[in-house]
Formats: structure tokens, C-alpha cells, sequence
């Protein structure tokens, strides 16, 4: 079963790439578009220029995805403390609580400029905006994973004088591991794209500037092959978490749950 | 009750605490920030009041792109879900690789859709369109699949043909999944819309408002923009909300004692 997903998997993924030859090449020949190059280049100029300027995409990426992951960590760690107090203290809980929810609601993103307005640092700017935006998630599923604690597991600890430490590292931080892992399963994609966002507002390097820069001197290959290489580094940084869950909770099905946002 | 009136008066005293340290300037000496970059909320409340009624003209740009964008959106992902679900082998896999879209980020569709289309409100519905896909297809799929036990051997032993199946089980089971994807996706297409507005050739929204008010250095303006978005935000979060009560009357996840009594109880 295991197998047959990942080949009917990659039948998709073969069958995309040829549509998009195809799409590419309706657009070019078929139409007679003058902007074909830019609208929808051929996947295999695209990958090439990706070949060829490895190096730079590369640099440019690196920076960016560092900083996303230094920001993702620090959100995910200030995320998980807040639900550990929260969990703790009913007031805290209390308190927290319906701003964790409105800020589920609210476009959190749309903060990035006025931030980096205010940091004027773009490597700052960019480690708190995705902080930031891994925080609320990740926060909010932990709590949610020391909620659903089984009354009874919680009740025979009490029963046994268990003081609060030995509760939480016996019974409710392994409970909420896989609910943390749901939180930065959603927020591993948002910090990436809050990195390049910061990026685009006014940043000297990285792969938004690359992006833009591309844009704005017309260059279509390097746009194009900058717009893949952040893509590929938001699917990446999922599959850095999935992996980091398979590994630390094997007993989770994650087929199951995965991109919940 | 009185458990109630601390549920209300704790975040609200938080609140007004917060408020009043920024109003002060405590956040300006502890950050070391001059009060140019950092207006407090006195001065975002009157520019808000000021240019309301500009505001308000871009708030509804940027809503009804964003609310377009997600009936598209979602209305493929359910037709993704469905099609998936009748062709379950070839299906499954294809809504793997379309949950995959969830991780382009949306930075880089917007310059995407700006080729591709010519106006700013057409890309704008671009955007959305594509980023609101994933959830509803993947959380309507499940609802059509996870079915309760031995449901679909009853219909069969019904000699139930695919469409009765269709209508009368899988639709009513996918409703809450449907649901839930709603209220992921109007959260996504506001960000998508004001974030597609940062790069747009548009001169209207909010995304526009900010960004221009932000270069402008009008800090207040730039803050009040983003109030509005948030308001916005919320606003049509609870609509959706309210929605899903009226329409999954019937469903236990919106009765919170028989979602207690259901739980089930373990036993050894």
C-alpha cells in the first residue's frame, strides 16, 4: 500500500510536468503569445536555468531559509512554553486564550511591512515575522494536545501524589508531541513564506530579492527559476518536519493528518 | 457565572493594560523607539477616523477579491475531493501532490498571476484561488471517505446506487469537513488578497493602502490599515461561523454534551 501511494504519487508528478511542457508549449506555438517566455516558460528552460545558476539560487536560498528556521524555532519554543503556562495556570489561560483564537483569525502577514518598518533589520525582521507567525499555531495545537490528556491517565497520576514536574514529563509533554507537530506542520510553509516576504519589502539578498530583482530587469529564466526554488523551500521545510515527526513519534500516523492549513 | 464574568474581565484587563503601556510610551523607552515609528493607539484611532471612509472603499476591494477568489478556490478543491473519491486509487494520489500547492508560498504566486493577468483584481482572485484549494480539497475528501462503520455496507445492502450513496451519505458526512476548510480558507485569502496587493500593479485595497502609507512613512495610516484587515478578518471568520451553526444544527460537533456522552470510554 505503502509503495503504491508513492508510485501513483509519481505518476502525478511526471504527468504534471509533461502537462506544463504541453501548457507551455500550446502557449508559445498554439497561441503565437508574445509574453509565452513569461507566462508559462518550458519546465526544462526552467530547470536548466536552475542547473546553471545552482550556485546563486543556492546562496540566495540559504539565506533566507536560515533565517526562516531560526525564527520557525524561536516561535515554535515561545509557542510551547505559552501552552505549557496556559495548561499550568488557569488565568494565564484565561487570558491568553481568546487572543490565541483571534489570531487565528486575523491576516497575521499583512504585519510584515509595518515590522520591518519598525526593526529597519532585515535579518531581525525576518527572524521575528516568522517567530511570529509559527507562534500562534503551534501555541494553539499544544494546547489543544493538553487538553485531550485522558481525564483517567491524569487522575491516577494525582492519585499517586505525582508532583507537577513528574506529570508533565511522565504523561502530558509526550501526550502533546503530536499535537505540536500538527501546529508546526502548518507553520514550517508560513515562516518560509514570511522569510521571502521580508525579503521582497527592501532586503539586499536573499531569494525574494533575487525574485524581484529578476522581475524588474525582465530577466524571466531567473524569475522563473527563483519562483520554483521558493516553492521547492516551502515543501521542503514540511518535509523536514514530517521527517523530524517520523523520527521522534513513530508510533503517529501521519498519512493521516498532514496540511491540515 | 462568575467563572463566566473572569473568562470575560482577565483577557479584557489584559487588554486595556496593553493599550494603556503603548499609549503611555513604556514600549518607545523600553525598545528605544521614537514616536514617529511607532504611533500610539490615540493616534491610530483618529487617523482612523479620518480616513474611514477611504478605508473602508479599499477594505471592500480587498474583501471581495479575497471572497471571489475563495468560492473558486474551494468549489475546485470540493471537485478535486469528489473526482478523487470516485477514482479512489488514482485519486488519493493526486490529492497529495495538489496538497503540496499548500507549501508554494504566496509571495511567490503573485508576480505569477501578474503576468498572467492584466488587472490588479484579477490577480488578486488568482492568487486565492490557487492557495484556497489544498484545505477544502483535502478536508472535504476525508469527510467523504471517513465514513462510519458498516454505513456503506448498509446502503449496499440497500442495493443503493452510486449517486443515492453520494447524496444521501458521503455529501451529509463531508458537510463539517467542508466547513472547516471554509474557515481555514477566509483566514488564507484575506492574508493571500493583501499580500498579492504588496506586488500588484493595483492602486486600491488594503495591501495597497498599507504599503503606500508605509513608504508615504505614515505609520498611523499604515497601523490603522492593518486594524481594519484584522476587524475584517474576524468579521468574516464569525460569518462563516454562524453559517456552519445554522447549517450542522443537526451534527453533534455543534452540541457540546453529546460530543461528551459519544467520547468513547476505554475500557482495561
Amino acid at each position: 500500500m505503502k509503495t503504491n501511494v508513492w508510485g501513483v504519487g509519481l505518476v502525478w508528478i511526471v504527468a504534471l510536468a509533461l502537462a506544463w511542457e504541453w501548457g507551455a508549449q500550446l502557449l508559445a506555438v498554439g497561441f503565437h503569445d508574445p509574453m509565452a517566455a513569461s507566462k508559462l516558460p518550458y519546465l526544462h528552460s526552467v530547470v536548466s536555468t536552475m542547473f546553471n545558476n545552482a550556485d546563486s539560487l543556492f546562496e540566495a536560498a540559504s539565506v533566507t531559509f536560515t533565517q526562516a528556521t531560526i525564527g520557525f524555532a524561536l516561535g515554535a519554543a515561545i509557542g510551547y512554553v505559552l501552552a505549557v503556562l496556559m495548561s499550568v495556570s488557569r488565568t494565564i489561560e484565561r487570558i491568553a486564550f481568546p487572543y490565541l483564537i483571534i489570531s487565528q483569525m486575523i491576516p497575521v502577514l499583512g504585519l510584515a511591512p509595518i515590522i520591518f518598518n519598525l526593526v529597519r533589520d532585515m535579518n531581525a525582521s525576518r527572524i521575528l515575522i516568522a517567530a511570529y507567525i509559527t507562534f500562534f499555531p503551534v501555541a494553539a495545537n499544544t494546547l489543544g494536545g493538553f487538553r485531550s490528556v485522558d481525564r483517567e491517565k491524569r487522575q491516577l497520576l494525582d492519585s499517586y501524589a505525582a508532583g507537577l514536574p513528574t506529570v508533565y514529563a511522565k504523561l502530558m509533554i509526550p501526550f502533546s508531541v503530536p499535537h505540536l507537530f500538527a501546529g508546526l506542520k502548518i507553520a514550517a510553509p508560513l515562516s518560509v513564506t514570511a522569510s521571502i516576504l521580508v525579503d521582497m519589502l527592501g532586503s539586499k539578498n536573499g531569494i525574494g530579492v533575487k525574485l524581484l530583482y529578476a522581475l524588474y530587469g525582465g530577466n524571466m529564466d531567473i524569475f522563473w527559476a527563483s519562483v520554483v526554488t521558493s516553492a521547492l523551500m516551502g515543501v521542503l521545510s514540511f518535509l523536514i518536519v514530517l521527517v523530524a515527526e517520523k523520527i521522534l513519534v513513530p508510533w503517529q500516523d501521519t498519512a493521516n493528518q498532514g496540511g491540515a492549513r | 457565572m462568575t467563572e463566566k464574568l473572569k473568562n470575560i474581565l482577565w483577557p479584557l484587563g489584559f487588554g486595556v493594560a496593553f493599550l494603556a503601556v503603548w499609549q503611555l510610551g513604556w514600549f518607545h523607552a523600553l525598545l528605544n523607539l521614537a514616536p514617529f515609528q511607532l504611533p500610539v493607539p490615540s493616534e491610530i484611532v483618529d487617523t482612523l477616523v479620518a480616513k474611514f471612509p477611504k478605508a473602508m472603499n479599499d477594505c471592500g476591494v480587498t474583501v471581495s477579491g479575497a471572497l471571489v477568489g475563495m468560492i473558486l478556490g474551494s468549489a475546485i478543491g470540493f471537485v478535486v475531493a469528489v473526482v478523487a473519491t470516485m477514482f479512489p486509487k488514482w485519486g488519493y494520489g493526486g490529492l497529495i501532490v495538489i496538497s503540496a500547492l499548500n507549501a508554494i508560498p504566496i509571495v511567490a504566486l503573485s508576480p505569477i498571476m501578474n503576468r498572467w493577468f492584466a488587472t490588479g483584481m484579477e490577480q488578486k482572485i488568482g492568487v486565492v484561488t490557487v492557495v484556497t484549494m489544498a484545505a477544502m480539497a483535502i478536508n472535504a475528501y476525508r469527510g467523504l471517505n471517513d465514513l462510519r462503520p458498516f454505513s456503506l455496507d448498509l446502503m449496499k445492502s440497500y442495493a443503493a446506487k452510486g449517486p443515492t450513496v453520494f447524496f444521501h451519505l458521503r455529501l451529509p458526512n463531508a458537510l463539517p469537513g467542508v466547513f472547516t476548510a471554509l474557515k481555514i480558507n477566509i483566514t488564507t485569502a484575506m492574508i493571500a488578497a493583501i499580500v498579492s496587493e504588496y506586488f500588484a500593479a493595483s492602486t486600491s485595497g488594503l495591501g495597497f493602502g498599507i504599503k503606500d502609507n508605509l513608504r508615504k512613512a505614515e505609520m498611523a495610516s499604515g497601523w490603522a490599515y492593518i486594524t481594519i484587515a484584522s476587524v475584517a478578518g474576524v468579521f468574516l471568520f464569525l460569518v462563516i461561523a454562524f453559517i456552519e451553526r445554522r447549517v450542522l444544527k443537526w451534527h453533534a460537533s455543534q452540541n457540546p454534551e453529546v460530543v461528551e456522552k459519544r467520547r468513547p470510554v476505554k475500557v482495561g
